[in-house]
């Protein structure tokens, strides 16, 4: 990656394939990234054209409850007499969105939050540092909970709201421990001298350097982000009037599924969640991997 | 080794009640900042028509007086014990509520948390030493699979599983219901409490064995690549002896600290599990105060949360450069 920068440096004709070289040792050389990438496309698309895939409205009330799977419904009927797998499928519209927005909300905070404890370091980073650290010890989804229950409402951007201002914790510091080592490299030092200011440095030239650990970190808080979502959804604070596959568990739960034997109702919404989370998790990973090897040692994150 | 000094104490002591204080006062805060004026909402919530009601809850949390005031009497009472009156179960003190909740929470936490760390130390030591085969690749590939499913499913699954099909184990509750455990012989009050208790532990320990097999697998690796095993074998020292003398003691230790945070996290953890079980910790009095909006007893819990979570972690603080003295004392 260095390498890749000082070339950048020298020659800006070169830019276009030096992206092109990163892009090939991450994504194109990478089977883990790429059986990942394959599943989330698979939900994205799913998530797109969700209306045309499902066979029924969702909300829709018209079968017969506890019905079993069946052609005419694919994974049966729920105890309000809806179709599951038009659910399922809807489902993956919100748990994708309020995961992908609440991890981009929570990167945001997360590297800026990093970056500067890293990069200015003195007071500003061990006060940054001393909040972060006060703000792990105390347990995020018991806040989260109080949170809610004193919301007066929990629509969907509250809920988003919430999951990512308290989930940029870990990846504050995760990426200010990979800037603190990156600030001392010749390239910073080269910056400064050409008179390059604090935001300039520490956003053109330190991010683009650990962009692989912002996208392993950004991933894994997208699961977090679903799970935390379910989680919620599931202890009842969720918004009732959206579907998403926590909400879908919740409701299941609720109506006692389990002794109704309705596996064809629980199975569904889990491992959808657990799937989409797990090829997150792979991308991250994989990332970080390849990240460590470059620098000949582990990643601490 | 260095032991531990004074100046670390009580640094670290002062780091966590400025912690602690913190936790509070968000605590305080939250319903007066969210919900309008907490006075008259609290008071028509549960006065029920009652306007000696109403003013009894009035007086009780200061509600009159100023915010600056409120808090000081919040920290007060705290300081004493007192988390005030619960609404649902009027006049019942919170405290009292918790007290009877906490010890089924740290039943299931605590054992959960020994056996998944036990489990975890010898899976994750097993993979490390057989990187790259079939079983290192299964035990991590599952690890992350059960680290992407949402806890509570699991939970779900075990009951259907375990409770429903099979019959083998209570679908709910700590005991069985319509029985004095007072009444009954303590071998049997034993047996009981452990056979209700078995599934939640269950479920607790799965989820959380997957997240610190994988720590403890990178804790060995990272080990295993240090320049005193790179001695050791060059000294011609048996594989067993570097194994045990060196790697996995040195291994082991970083994962004591994550033991003492992870009994801190775990309280809140087991919130969604106690509601699957019908467990009657502090998760489902956390839960049902929520649905009756008792906010008393739900400020309350989050208190003990942060107070066992706090406390915790200052205890792993100082235990911790006790038994690795690498550990730096700032």
């Amino acid at each position: 990656m260095i390498i890749v920068m000082q070339l950048r440096k020298n020659s800006q004709s070169r830019v276009k394939s030096d992206n092109y070289l990163v892009f090939e040792k991450y994504i194109l050389k990478n089977t883990k990234a790429k059986i990942g990438l394959g599943i989330i496309s698979f939900f994205v698309i799913v998530a797109i054209f969700a209306p045309i895939i499902a066979p029924y409205d969702p909300h829709e009330i018209n079968f017969i409850p506890w019905e079993k799977p069946s052609l005419k419904n694919i994974l049966g009927v729920n105890s309000y007499g809806q179709d599951i797998f038009s659910q399922t499928v809807h489902g993956t519209r919100v748990t994708i969105s309020v995961g992908i927005l609440a991890g981009l909300f929570t990167s945001f905070i997360g590297v800026f939050v990093g970056l500067l404890a890293g990069y200015k370091g003195g007071r500003t980073g061990e006060v940054l540092m001393r909040i972060v650290d006060v703000f792990l010890v105390i347990p995020n989804l018991a806040i989260m909970i109080v949170l809610a229950a004193f919301l007066p409402s929990m629509g969907i951007f509250n809920l988003i709201i919430i999951i990512g201002a308290f989930s940029w914790l870990w990846m504050a510091r995760s990426i200010r421990s990979q800037t603190l080592s990156e600030a001392r490299k010749e390239y910073v030092e080269a910056a400064k001298v050409q008179g390059m200011g604090t935001i300039e440095i520490m956003f053109k030239e330190i991010l683009p350097n650990i962009f692989p650990v912002i996208t392993a970190n950004m991933v894994m808080v997208v699961t977090s982000a679903m799970l935390t979502e379910a989680s919620l959804s599931f202890l009842g604070i969720g918004d009732p009037s959206l579907i998403s596959w926590g909400q879908m568990l919740s409701i299941a739960f609720a109506n006692s599924a389990i002794i109704y034997n309705a596996w064809y109702w629980m199975l569904p919404p889990g491992l959808c969640i657990a799937t989409l989370g797990y090829s997150f998790m792979l991308i991250g990973n994989s990332f970080l991997d390849i990240y460590a090897n470059d620098r000949g040692g582990s990643v601490e994150i | 080794m260095r032991g531990i000094n004074g100046k670390y104490i009580v640094k670290r002591f002062i780091s966590a009640l400025f912690t602690l204080w913190i936790a509070l006062t968000v605590n305080f805060l939250l319903p007066r900042v969210m919900g309008g004026n907490p006075a008259d909402y609290l008071a028509s919530q549960s006065a029920m028509g009652s306007l000696e009601y109403a003013e009894i809850i009035k007086q009780q949390f200061g509600l009159d007086k100023s915010i600056p005031e409120q808090y000081l009497i919040y920290l007060k009472e705290l300081l004493h014990g007192n988390l005030g009156i619960s609404f649902t179960t009027f006049p019942v003190p919170v405290v009292k509520i918790i007290t009877q909740a906490m010890p089924w929470t740290l039943l299931i936490v605590l054992i959960s948390t020994i056996i998944s760390f036990a489990i975890a130390w010898l899976l994750g030591t097993l993979a490390a030493l057989k990187k790259g085969s079939f079983f290192d690749t299964a035990t991590v590939g599952v690890s992350f699979y059960i680290q992407s499913t949402p806890y509570f499913w699991i939970g779900m699954l075990i009951v259907m599983g375990l409770g429903y099909y099979a019959g083998w184990f209570p679908m709910g509750h700590a005991i069985p219901p319509g029985i004095d455990i007072n009444a009954i012989p303590w071998f049997q009050k034993v047996i009981f409490i452990g056979y209700h208790a078995f599934l939640p532990i269950l479920s607790l320990a799965i989820v959380n064995l997957a997240g610190r097999m994988i720590m403890m697998r990178s804790n060995v690796l990272q080990v295993l690549s240090e320049d005193y095993i790179t001695l050791a074998q060059a000294k011609g020292l048996r594989r067993s002896r570097i194994l045990s003398k060196y790697a996995l003691r040195n291994a082991l230790l970083p994962s004591f600290t994550g033991f003492m945070l992870s009994m801190g996290q775990a309280v809140s953890g087991a919130i969604a599990t106690e509601m699957i079980f019908s467990y009657p910790g502090i998760g489902l009095t956390i839960m049902n105060a929520i649905l009756s909006q008792d906010y008393p007893v739900i400020q309350g819990c989050f208190a003990i949360i942060a107070v066992s979570v706090v406390t915790m972690n200052f205890i792993a603080d100082l235990i911790y450069p006790l038994i690795d003295p690498r550990v730096s004392l700032t």
